[in-house]
């Protein structure tokens, strides 16, 4: 074990120190680390034409010991029928005088020479050692000078130091003064682990290189003298390597070492890298995931060495437990399932696991892991029942089962006294047998069951109060939500040390998705790129709230390998799974638009007003407004935390105010179904607090609850100046933080929402005033300061990113808006194979009466029914109307009926 | 550019009779005491397959939880019958690792002479 206690050293700026003119020292667990030796080319080249040499000289040793053993073997052909005749002559073959024979003798020496250069191969394979670290006794500053020091270079792995020699060669060549990073990283190119990183990153090598050829060729400088030494960050970044392979158990520096301090030691690199779309996070996640992969395969072979030590029935290796019959009929053997390697890895929680040690070795007997859904606790307590097959846990858990209780059957078909006469037997087999640990999934199950009266112990105080005895280990799982509704002040939870299981970061989660990864690109035959995995957790981290990390992320990530594996029958670029793809998914999933604007998309967005224009006759303001803001929200511009956009629109009734929210709705979210219209008339008492939010006793909230379902919509609030002061304060928070917390104590998230709110107030003033010809400015201000504020808290009115004013319809208007409305009648009757004509003086005799500056478009519709569709109506009643007939709008505005010509 | 050549394979060239020098010494020093650590590995593997350790610090431990007096009697017995087994066994690996260092010991030894006799 290399200095596990010890917590990694990544060295900062100030770490190194200068040792020499060209040499880069830095004090490491009390030695000094450096990196002594100075290229030349001829050494190089003796090193590579020594490395060749070698090569020839194992070979020949390998032809020697064949003709050896060819030898032997022709000896044994030339003397079979003597062998034939007496076989124990084949073992004394060394007594035969024949020339072959002394070939196969000395040939043998040539094979321990192959031992000989082969365990001594593999030990050169092995180059960090162990460092003793010396204790620093009162923090002293250490002399660099007076520590032990390590060579570096000692530590290169044979690939690296070619790439590093090669690197030398290639500064040598341009006739630099020094080997910088970018010689340097040029040359970690060629390396094939990482090229294959880069595919993974999806950065386009060819066009890495050809950035870096350029920055190259154009830097080329005269060299003064002729030796050229190793720049100081190209040494900076050989010993941050040495710190990161010494933690990481590597026995070498290796190229992934190398690539991890690259990024930031080279402005001019970190720019061309910046440029391909790589950040630092990037590169480390993506080199884990190599090392994941690398650690999974390593794993997996102990795993199956130690897998066939462990029992597989329930007896342990000592033979001291007893047959457990109930506890076998009620549970399942979670070490016997890890041991047939039903469990997938865990990976990243490794402080949980420790969490629980350390809470059975202080004395406790059960562990009750909190976390939200799909957080990972069963997959904490499916990588320990692995740790116990591999025996990699406290002595104490040595040669034990975890065995998980299966509740449902506990308590099916048998009432409460029947269920605890199942669990105290249970318990009893425990005590007894001494080698079982139990684990009871969703503990919240056992709550409640309770026989007789009401004072009688309940399933889950039974299991309390055995606890407090010894000998039983217990480990159980609740989600926060049951563990705050049901186990919160009870004695279950007092009697288990709570282990709280958060949801991950995102860095963690993508290192959990990793995992996970080849084996789905496997099942599924496709390929996911380093960003199609990071986008996946932070897509859903984003855009899924009700769900948690990193559950979600692989339900996510999941739907696209299934998804891109039915693409790629029809199209194999589909068999890379790009983050495009994965937008795409999670779009699907949730509605919510998130993949990258397409073309036909952005030219939709580009002619926004002119959409809008289609459904929405007028109110050209209020049209640009909108547009505007919902661009602003597709191109990403807008704040994270906040919702999309929010506007309260102002004006008088029927001037198209709801029409308008429609239309966003319909052009942004693709249907006017993603509107959520709340009428405000509905939440005029103090208790609609309540109603909008839910309730803890289980109601639900209309607004929460709508929202939940549907994170990506249009909110609509009609009539605002109607709603009690109380919920008017809500929406403060929802417009400055873009979230609530409803009745259940769930957060619901507003930011992926439009919020419309509309009033009607001071709607005459603004018809007189746009009579009077007043400026839309002035109109709006006046509003503001003397009408608004009497129904709204100026704060309020504040946190609307636009207030937009409606004015009243004019006839040109209204004349506009009935041609739209006839068109919608025409659509409905030609789906019965009836057509409509009419005549623009009929239409404008329609408009006129169905004009009212008042009440805007609303008569019109009222005007339409009556005359119009009324009368269509009785035509097709009294089969009056037939297919292929038509209905004439006259120039008076009625109806006539055009017979078709007959068949 | 001969000049160098030259230079370089003289070099070489005594790195690789140097190599061949060492070998046997290598033989006897660091390869026999890799062998031995090896073995050291394999008799540890072999001794946590084999188990007896388990056995032996339970030797007073009743079997199937059974703790009348008759059945401790019958499990002491069992026990003491499955360690000297099981220690068997252990030995034959121990054995078999002693034949392997005695043949790595003597190999060379041997080879040598053999070749010895024959040329003279």
């Amino acid at each position: 074990m290399r200095n596990d206690l010890l917590e990694p050293i990544v060295f900062q700026e100030d770490d190194f120190i200068k040792i020499s003119k060209n040499k880069v020292g830095a004090v490491f667990l009390g030695r000094l680390l450096y990196f002594a030796p100075s290229f030349k080319k001829s050494l190089i080249l003796l090193h590579r034409a020594k490395a060749r040499v070698d090569k020839i000289v194992n070979l020949t040793a390998y032809v020697f010991s064949i003709a050896g053993v060819l030898s032997l073997l022709f000896w044994v052909y030339l003397n079979i029928d003597l062998l034939n005749y007496r076989p124990e002559e084949l073992i004394l073959f060394y007594k035969s005088d024949h020339p072959l024979i002394l070939v196969f003798l000395i040939s043998l020496i040539f094979l321990m020479f192959i031992i000989y250069r082969m365990s001594e191969k593999k030990a050169s394979l092995n180059k960090i050692k162990n460092i003793k670290e010396k204790k620093n006794s009162n923090n002293q500053v250490i002399d660099y000078k007076k520590i032990p020091r390590i060579d570096v270079y000692k530590t290169l792995s044979d690939d690296f130091l070619i790439i590093l020699e090669n690197s030398y060669l290639l500064a040598h060549k341009l006739r630099q003064k020094e080997v910088s990073t970018i010689h340097l990283f040029w040359n970690l190119l060629y390396s094939p682990v990482v090229s294959s990183l880069f595919v993974r990153l999806n950065v386009s090598v060819d066009k890495l290189t050809s950035l870096l050829k350029k920055y190259l060729a154009d830097n080329k400088k005269e060299n003064q003298g002729d030796k050229i030494n190793l720049s100081d960050h190209v040494q900076e970044i050989l010993l941050s390597a040495f710190s990161d392979a010494y933690f990481n158990r590597h026995p070498s520096i290796n190229v992934l070492n190398i690539i991890l301090f690259c990024y930031h030691r080279n402005p001019v690199l970190k720019d061309i890298l910046y440029e391909l779309e790589i950040s630092q996070d990037k590169i480390e996640n993506a080199v884990n995931w190599f090392r994941i992969n690398e650690k999974m395969m390593a794993d997996y072979k102990v795993f199956r060495k130690m897998a066939r030590l462990k029992p597989g029935g329930n007896m342990n290796k000592a033979y001291t437990a007893v047959a457990t019959p109930t506890i076998d009929h009620f549970s399942r053997d979670m070490t016997v399932m890890a041991k047939y390697g039903y469990f997938e890895i865990c990976v990243s929680r490794d402080k949980e696991v420790r969490q629980i040690f350390e809470a059975f070795e202080g004395g406790q007997n059960g562990v009750l892991l909190v976390g939200h859904v799909g957080v990972g606790k069963r997959s904490i307590i499916e990588g320990l029942a692995q740790l116990m097959v591999k025996e990699e846990v406290p002595s104490f858990l040595k040669d034990k089962r975890l065995v998980e209780l299966d509740v449902s059957r506990l308590i099916s078909g048998s009432n409460p006294a029947q269920a605890q006469e199942r669990l105290l037997s249970i318990i009893g087999e425990m005590q007894k047998s001494k080698n079982i640990i139990l684990f009871i999934e969703n503990i919240e199950n056992m709550m409640g069951i309770s026989s007789g009266s009401e004072e009688s112990l309940e399933l889950s105080e039974v299991l309390a109060e055995t606890l407090s005895r010894q000998g039983i280990y217990c480990l159980a799982s609740v989600s926060s939500e049951n563990y705050s509704r049901y186990l919160e002040g009870r004695a279950i939870a007092s009697a288990m040390t709570t282990i709280n299981v958060a949801e991950p970061e995102i860095n963690d989660a993508i290192c959990m998705l990793e995992s996970k990864v080849s084996w789905l690109e496997n099942k599924y035959g496709i390929y996911f790129d380093y960003n199609s995995i990071e986008e996946t957790v932070k897509l859903s981290s984003k855009y899924i709230n009700d769900k948690f990390l990193p559950e979600k992320a692989v339900n996510i990530i999941k739907a696209a390998a299934v998804r891109n594996s039915k693409l790629a029958a029809k199209d194999p670029e589909k068999k890379i799974c790009t983050k495009n793809d994965i937008a795409e998914v999670v779009s699907e999933i949730t509605g919510i638009l998130v993949s990258k604007v397409s073309e036909s998309e952005s030219e939709k967005l580009m002619n926004l007003e002119q959409k809008i224009h289609e459904r929405m006759i007028g109110q050209e303001e209020a049209v640009v407004a909108v547009a505007g803001s919902l661009r602003r929200a597709r191109a990403d511009m807008r704040e994270g935390s906040r919702p999309i956009a929010s506007f309260l629109f102002l004006g008088p009734t029927g001037v198209g105010k709801t029409e308008l929210a429609k239309t966003v709705s319909d052009i942004y979210f693709g249907d006017e179904k993603y509107m959520i219209r709340l009428d405000m008339s509905e939440y005029q008492l103090a208790d609609s607090v309540k109603k909008m939010l839910g309730d803890v006793d289980g109601t639900l909230g209309y607004l929460t609850e709508a929202v939940r379902k549907k994170p990506f919509s249009l909110i609509l609030f009609d009539e605002i100046e109607k709603a009690h002061p109380d919920i008017l304060n809500l929406f403060l928070q929802i417009l400055d933080d873009g979230r609530l917390t409803d009745g259940q104590g769930r957060t619901i998230n507003f930011t992926n929402s439009i919020i419309i709110a509309t009033s009607n107030a001071g709607a005459l003033f603004i018809q007189d005033a746009v009579k009077s010809n007043t400026e839309m400015a002035v109109i709006k201000q006046a509003l503001i300061d003397e009408h608004l504020n009497k129904v709204m808290r100026p704060e309020l009115i504040n946190r609307f990113d636009g207030i937009i004013v409606f004015k009243p319809l004019t006839l040109e208007n209204v004349l506009s808006i009935s041609k739209l409305m006839v068109k919608k009648i025409e659509k409905n009757l030609s789906k019965k194979g009836i057509g409509l004509l009419y005549d623009d003086d009929g239409l404008l005799v329609l408009a006129k009466a169905g004009y009212d500056p008042k009440f805007g478009a609303r008569p019109l519709r009222r005007l339409l029914q009556d005359k119009i569709e009324n009368e269509i109506a009785n035509l097709i009643l009294t089969k009056s109307l037939n297919r292929r007939d038509a209905i004439f709008i006259n120039k008076k505005g009625e109806v006539e009926v055009q017979k078709a010509k007959k068949l | 550019m001969s000049n160098h050549f030259l230079f370089y394979l003289g070099k070489i060239s005594a790195q690789i009779v140097l190599d061949f020098l060492y070998f046997p010494l290598w033989w006897y020093s660091t390869g026999l005491l890799r062998l031995l650590k090896s073995l050291g590995l394999f008799l540890q593997e072999r001794w946590m397959v084999i188990g007896a350790g388990v056995w032996l610090k339970n030797i007073f431990v009743p079997m199937y939880g059974q703790r009348d007096f008759t059945s401790r009697a019958i499990s002491f017995f069992i026990r003491l019958f499955q360690i000297i087994f099981r220690f068997i066994a252990f030995i034959f690996f121990i054995l078999l690792s002693l034949l392997g260092v005695f043949a790595w010991i003597a190999f060379p030894v041997v080879v040598v002479v053999l070749i010895f006799n024959k040329i003279f």
